[in-house]
């Protein structure tokens, strides 16, 4: 067994797993309702209009923003709607969504050219094909594909790639079903991504509770770049960070990226729509979603297309009649929805379907420190709690409040049942509301004594001016003065010599 | 989503629980007494409790429910004589209770031990009292007796064992001719231990301060026996008497009012044991457990600024 991982972290009993982890392709959905700004920074163009028929895979909105990714239509249809909809977000704030009533051909448009050997074709190229495919990452962050692998194209900095094939949480495993059955896929892609970024190795990190998924990925490696490695199964696994700490023993600073070791981690999901893209010249139109939770009788993956609403599967997972909670991502990070009728997103790995449980008595912090055992970057959660909890956020970011990812390992073993991660990102929020409003009220200080300064200057000058102005008359009129004093000394003599010629 | 662990009132029945052996073992040796103090304890706890939440406008049934004033109350009658008249645990328990917990806002907010403020606010303030213990088993009439103040019990109390050594050392005489052990004081620490080890099994406390406060005893009166043996006891000694292994389980690991950081709770626990012995040798008080301990409550948010784990990629 290997040994190798990181501080903290919780073992959470799987309690919906199932027998054989397979994968249900879904009819296609009546419409889809694809979000024109999935990241905040995404503001995507429409580039089609309503009433407009469009084909699967067809762009229907693009970025000229090199960050962002384009836009496809997942279904062949016609453009129905582009307005405001409500979509899988915390915020619970509607976005601009284009709507497409699925006309049930699912016809697509002309492929776009396979390639037979992507070697002869060189990184850059290969990166804009995963941009042009949409290719986000796929784990849950949506970090576009291109920008990880584009820095590198450019500047060989990447030695290793990490390939995440752990489940970013218990309970979910798209992943795992990805794995075990596309497993060539998965190499394939790994063998693209080792092309275009020039690395030295790939290592594919796999938990070791998923064993089939890691002798079927065994089958495919015969590149000896490619390496599977075995790690404990808990949560956080999945992280970036500690997923590098656990394989590498390496600790990427806090504020650096992996990129700054020369590491590149991509997810699995990742990986195989990646294979698609360069290979078969496949944009991103569909996903694997885990359903699960207590509210189901059936938790299964399903292959579904992107914007379809989330009834269209969890209906197929038998929920049971009760009262549900719809959650997308896990059950420790993922983001509560009020309605099934959202749409599924390229980040949304999965649903957890819970039966509504009575909810805990909140209790009194006896600060037992169960919190910072399990706390997988070390850090003090009973005493962030103290100063979130009194909005002190200095003294909380002190405690290194910015640190925390926010896994919910706290909230989860907590014995007061006290939701901590809620008071560390609200925190979190207000500690960035603090320096904001700190950052403007300096600069409306600077403002204002600029204001004075120059007021002041202004002044100074104006004084020094009517001096000079009042000095100079004052000379004038001296000199003036003289000239009247010399007129009159003159007259005076005039007059002398005048009395003098008279006597 | 939470985990099926133990939730806190729960924890506070499971103290509850690894208390019986060491309280079997000490009605073994003392009787009654302390059955009766622990039911007058846990009244007196509740009553204060309820009545203060009422004041402050609290719920009081879900409060009472986390079972922490239980406890608190519990540790307090453990601490003190069995025979002591019942006056004094009601006291010391309204004081535990209402200035050492409540007047701070309650469970989780007190800088204190609770317990163990009660206990130093009897021992000052009733010092016949809170020194005069049973010396053999006392039967459940004659316990009821002297805690109702019935009759004078002088027939079975005597000074605790430490007391006595420390008298007698004081007095010129040698250690060797003191016998200073006592069975019973040792098998009420080994109950306590065996209550500890429970503790720790179930992974209600942390190793560090038991591991860290025995050993500072350990050290700290080995290294005074290894100056001159005749003038101070040896360290097994120490571990065995007075309320060691009661506070090194129970008492100073109170999660409240320790260090809260796995560094700061092995300065904390061996600074207690340093404080302890010191006490106990150099002081006027028959233990040190209750002193060493509020002393270094008191320096608890020091102790935890700096020892701040090292955090993730910093």
């Amino acid at each position: 067994m290997p040994t190798k991982s990181y501080n903290g972290g919780i073992v959470v009993p799987n309690l919906y797993r199932v027998e054989s982890v397979g994968i249900i392709t879904v009819s296609l959905p009546n419409k889809v309702v694809l979000p024109l700004n999935e990241r905040v920074t995404d503001k995507a163009v429409p580039c089609v209009s309503v009433g407009e028929r469009v084909l699967t895979g067809q762009v229907i909105a693009t970025n000229k923003d090199y960050d962002s990714v384009p836009i496809h239509a997942t279904i062949s249809g016609q453009v129905t709607a582009i307005d405001d909809q409500l979509i899988a977000h915390k915020s619970g704030l509607k976005t601009r969504c284009i709507t497409i009533q699925s006309d049930g051909k699912d016809e697509w448009i002309e492929q776009q050219d396979t390639i037979d050997n992507y070697l002869n074709l060189a990184p850059s190229v290969l990166i804009n094909k995963i941009r042009q495919a949409g290719i986000v990452g796929m784990g849950g962050a949506g970090f576009p594909a291109h920008l990880k692998l584009g820095l590198l194209g450019l500047s060989n900095l990447c030695k290793t790639i990490i390939v995440n094939g752990t489940e970013c949480e218990p309970g979910i495993m798209c992943d795992d079903a990805l794995m075990q059955n596309y497993p060539e896929k998965i190499i394939s892609g790994v063998e693209v991504m080792l092309h275009i970024s020039g690395a030295e190795r790939a290592i594919i990190a796999i938990e070791n509770d998923k064993i089939d998924a890691h002798n079927a990925l065994l089958q495919y490696i015969s590149d000896e770049r490619i390496s599977t490695e075995l790690i404990p199964t808990k949560y956080t696994s999945g992280s970036e960070k500690l997923l590098i700490k656990a394989l590498l023993n390496k600790e990427i600073p806090s504020g650096g990226f992996a990129i700054d070791e020369g590491i590149v981690c991509q997810n699995v999901s990742t990986v195989s729509a990646i294979y698609d893209a360069v290979v078969d010249g496949k944009p991103l139109v569909s996903r694997i979603v885990t359903v699960t939770g207590s509210g189901v009788s059936s938790p299964d993956n399903y292959d579904v297309r992107l914007g379809s609403y989330f009834e269209h599967i969890v209906s197929l997972a038998k929920p049971s009649n009760e009262k549900h909670s719809i959650r997308m991502g896990g059950m420790m990070m993922g983001t509560d929805v009020a309605t099934m009728s959202v749409p599924i997103s390229k980040i949304c790995n999965c649903i957890f379907v819970n039966n509504v449980a009575p909810k805990y008595d909140v209790k009194e912090c006896i600060r037992c420190g169960s919190c910072n055992q399990v706390c997988p970057v070390d850090l003090l959660p009973q005493q962030l709690y103290w100063y979130s909890k009194s909005e002190n956020t200095e003294k909380a970011s002190d405690y290194n409040l910015l640190d925390c990812i926010e896994c919910g390992c706290c909230s989860y073993v907590c014995p007061s049942h006290i939701p901590l991660v809620d008071y560390f990102s609200f925190a979190k929020a207000l500690h960035r509301k603090n320096i904001e409003d700190k950052r403007r009220t300096d600069a409306a200080r600077e403002r204002f004594e600029y204001r004075e300064f120059r007021l002041e200057r202004n002044n100074k000058e104006r004084t020094e001016m009517m001096e000079a102005k009042k000095k100079a008359i004052k000379e004038k009129m001296a000199n003036e003065k003289g000239q009247k004093d010399k007129i009159a000394a003159a007259m005076d003599r005039v007059n002398k010599n005048k009395e003098d010629n008279a006597q | 989503m939470h985990s099926n662990t133990l939730d806190s009132s729960q924890i506070m029945r499971q103290v509850i629980y690894a208390l019986i052996v060491g309280v079997s073992v000490s009605f073994y040796f003392f009787g009654w007494g302390i059955l009766i103090q622990i039911v007058l304890a846990v009244i007196a706890a509740i009553v204060a409790e309820s009545a203060f939440l009422k004041m402050r406008n609290y719920p009081i049934k879900s409060t009472i429910s986390d079972g922490s004033a239980a406890v608190t109350g519990v540790l307090l009658a453990i601490s003190i004589p069995s025979i002591a008249p019942w006056w004094v645990i009601v006291v010391g328990v309204f004081f535990a209770i209402i200035f050492g917990k409540q007047i701070y806002g309650g469970l989780g907010n007190n800088p204190f031990n609770p317990a163990m403020l009660g206990y130093a606010f009897l021992l000052i303030s009733y010092p016949l009292h809170m020194t005069t213990w049973a010396s053999e088993f006392v039967s459940i009439g004659s316990s009821l007796d002297s805690i109702l103040n019935l009759s004078s019990v002088d027939t079975f109390t005597g000074a605790t064992k430490l007391d006595e050594v420390r008298t007698q050392i004081s007095l010129g005489t040698a250690i060797e001719t003191l016998k200073p052990y006592s069975v019973s004081q040792a098998w009420i620490n080994f109950g306590f231990l065996l209550g500890g080890l429970y503790l720790l099994m179930r992974k209600i406390i942390f190793w560090h301060i038991p591991v860290s406060f025995l050993s500072g005893i350990f050290l700290t009166s080995g290294v005074l026996f290894l100056m001159d043996d005749n003038a101070y006891f040896p360290p097994q000694l120490h571990l065995m008497l007075g309320a060691t292994m009661l506070c090194a389980f129970f008492i100073a690991t109170d999660p409240v009012s320790s260090s809260t950081t796995p560094n700061g709770r092995l300065i904390y626990g061996f600074l207690i044991g340093v404080l302890v012995v010191i006490i106990r040798v150099f002081g006027g008080y028959p233990d040190g457990v209750a002193f060493a301990v509020l002393l270094m409550n008191i320096a608890v948010p020091l102790i935890d600024s700096y020892t701040k784990p090292r955090v993730f990629g910093k």
